[in-house]
């Protein structure tokens, strides 16, 4: 193996890719839709922590639950009158004004008043969280309360950590990365190679020093040179949200490798970038299918989505970002490795027996 | 020294001949002609001499390397100019020579030289999508003459150029094989061929059916004659095997008719079309 060859396919291809607006547009899609969530969801960046202003003068057991949550960061106000002013100016979703013998009303079963100012320039999912999480907290001081919910996760580790509130940033996140991977693997990665063929440059390429598989590592490379960059974005974009750093990063290498070597794959089945085409927005869907959220999938289709190699990804992605190092976790990763070397020495096999 | 030495070479697709027990060697130095018309296995044989494709029979060595087992040494001594204008088009001229510099780890400084070698220079720093075919070409050689090949392989170099440019080509694969680099060529044009080989292949239907010099082949094939055009107008044709050749001349010289005088021998197309039975073109 050359790494001089390698290196100088890559760096080759890293250059023209910029210059190819198709490719360019391709890669950059996952940036934009990311720019786009926000710009229609302007509160999600802030949804993992709220800021609430109190004024409670006895010491209220909400509040002390409040206090108690990681998502809700509280504020003292300087009195009952102003709290209203205190919210309009500062950055609070909302303002509670409690009277000063809450816990006591709240024992003998009568209804104290509780005031929310809520923040009317906050987005109204921030408000939505807030009103759920304050109903929550509400109905938590009744004791006993009417019925005991339990909440078990099925096939979640023990002393994984549990997710507090709404998570739709965390979801969305897995979706972002796999459409940064699912363009490069989809699209991105086969043009580069199809385009080689198409243009009969691979002619050239194969008469130089480079061997095939040379020729094939050096488009694996741009893959994820181009992917990592981005995903590298959406990271710094959404760092608050990972659980275990380490973890994530590996997952995420090995997820990108794995869609890298997919995309050669198909690079090395089709001939003309009209067939990749084609084909790319069917092998995207597919890819991304697992980081759809899909709550009562019938058993079938759950079966299914196991037999999509990104399947495994998503959900290490899922594990890691929880920070849960776990056998379930490295049993993931495995397949997804595993799928890697197959496409990877799929996408060679297929090259060199089409060449011959 | 022989730079090719071919035996028994043969590559078959899907049950059929593509190249057929072929078999001749080229001297280091040499321009040596491939032709045949297309579909009769020119491109299958020099994609088998470069590596590019495995011989299903028969074995090559081109500049003393096996063609199947040492690819990796072969490459570096062989340039290819294919008859696809294979560059990159969204690269810039230099980009494309730089980028191949790269792969065969050739100084950047050859890049100019080159370049100027095949009068690139000044248009280097152009986008190749903004060339024309001829420039394409020419920087299709200077790309295959980069790391000093010791043999060029060179498909159609000329076809589709206009007269000025296919000159200047001809120029340099002369010059390339005064400085002892070893040239096959494949080209439809006979009278290119017959201006630049030493010696030609005639390949028709993956077989090698003649294979000597231009003029031994015309002179095997084609006829002893002489053209003769006469002040009124007539062309009289005399064949120097007849006896009375030489009494005819004279006469016709003394009698001072004679407007103008022409070998009428064969040219390399007609020889190819006896031979092969086809045009070159077809």
């Amino acid at each position: 193996m050359n790494s001089r060859v390698v290196a100088a396919i890559a760096r080759k291809d890293i250059v023209d890719a910029i210059r190819n607006r198709y490719l360019l547009v391709a890669l950059t899609t996952p940036l934009f839709v990311a720019i786009l969530f926000r710009i229609l969801l302007p509160g999600i960046s802030s949804l993992n922590t709220m800021t609430i202003v109190v004024h409670d003068p006895g010491d209220s057991r909400l509040v002390t639950q409040l206090r108690a949550s990681p998502q809700i960061n509280l504020v003292k106000a300087n009195s009952a009158e102003g709290l209203a002013n205190e919210v309009e100016n500062s950055e609070a979703v909302a303002g509670l004004a409690l009277p000063a013998n809450f816990n006591a009303d709240v024992a003998a079963g009568q209804q104290p008043e509780v005031t929310v100012y809520v923040n009317n320039k906050k987005s109204s999912i921030q408000q939505a969280v807030l009103k759920q999480l304050l109903e929550q907290q509400v109905l938590a001081l009744v004791e006993p309360i009417p019925a005991k919910l339990s909440w078990i996760d099925v096939g979640k580790e023990a002393g994984a950590q549990p997710q507090v509130g709404f998570n739709l940033n965390q979801m969305l996140f897995p979706l972002l990365l796999l459409i940064t991977f699912g363009m490069s693997g989809a699209l991105v990665v086969p043009l580069l190679l199809v385009e080689e063929k198409e243009k009969r440059t691979l002619d050239f390429l194969l008469t130089s020093p480079a061997s095939l598989s040379e020729i094939v590592l050096g488009k694996a490379l741009t893959g994820v040179v181009y992917s990592a960059l981005i995903a590298g974005v959406l990271l710094a974009i959404n760092h608050r949200l990972i659980g275990n750093w380490p973890l994530t990063l590996l997952t995420l290498l090995l997820g990108l490798l794995l869609v890298v070597a997919i995309g050669l794959f198909m690079g090395s089945l089709f001939q003309n970038t009209m067939q990749v085409n084609t084909w790319a927005s069917l092998v995207l869907m597919v890819l991304l299918a697992p980081s759809f959220p899909t709550p009562g999938l019938p058993a079938a289709l759950e079966t299914a989505s196991r037999l999509i190699p990104t399947y495994y990804f998503v959900e290490a992605l899922k594990l890691s970002l929880d920070g849960t190092a776990s056998a379930k976790l490295w049993g993931y990763l495995a397949v997804v490795l595993g799928c890697t070397v197959l496409s990877l020495f799929a996408a060679t096999w297929g090259l060199r027996r089409q060449l011959n | 020294m022989n730079a090719i030495e071919v035996a028994g070479l043969s590559r078959t697709f899907n049950g059929l001949r593509a190249v057929d027990n072929i078999s001749f060697t080229v001297e280091t130095g040499e321009i040596f002609g491939f032709l045949g018309h297309n579909g009769a296995g020119k491109t299958t044989s020099i994609r088998m001499l470069t590596g590019q494709l495995r011989p299903t029979a028969g074995r090559a060595q081109v500049a003393s390397c096996d063609v199947v087992i040492e690819r990796r040494r072969l490459k570096p001594l062989i340039g290819v100019v294919s008859e696809n204008q294979n560059l990159y088009e969204r690269m810039s001229g230099r980009e494309n020579l730089a980028f191949a510099a790269r792969l065969y780890g050739t100084g950047s400084k050859r890049i100019d030289e080159a370049l100027e070698q095949v009068g690139m220079l000044e248009r280097a720093a152009d986008n190749v999508q903004h060339y024309s075919n001829g420039m394409k070409q020419r920087l299709l050689i200077a790309r295959a003459l980069l790391h000093r090949p010791q043999i060029i392989f060179l498909d159609e170099p000329t076809s589709g150029l206009d007269p000025v440019v296919g000159r200047d080509i001809r120029r340099l694969v002369l010059e390339l094989a005064r400085q002892g680099v070893t040239v096959f060529l494949t080209t439809h044009y006979m009278e290119e061929a017959d201006q630049l080989c030493g010696r030609v292949a005639f390949i028709s239907e993956g077989r090698i059916v003649a294979l000597d010099s231009p003029d031994n082949l015309k002179v095997a094939h084609g006829k002893k004659a002489l053209a003769v055009r006469l002040d009124d107008g007539q062309t009289l044709t005399i064949a120097l095997d007849d006896q009375d050749a030489g009494a005819r001349l004279e006469q016709l010289v003394t009698s001072g008719q004679i407007r103008t005088l022409h070998s009428a021998e064969a040219t390399l197309e007609e020889v190819f079309i006896q031979i092969t039975g086809r045009r070159l073109s077809e």
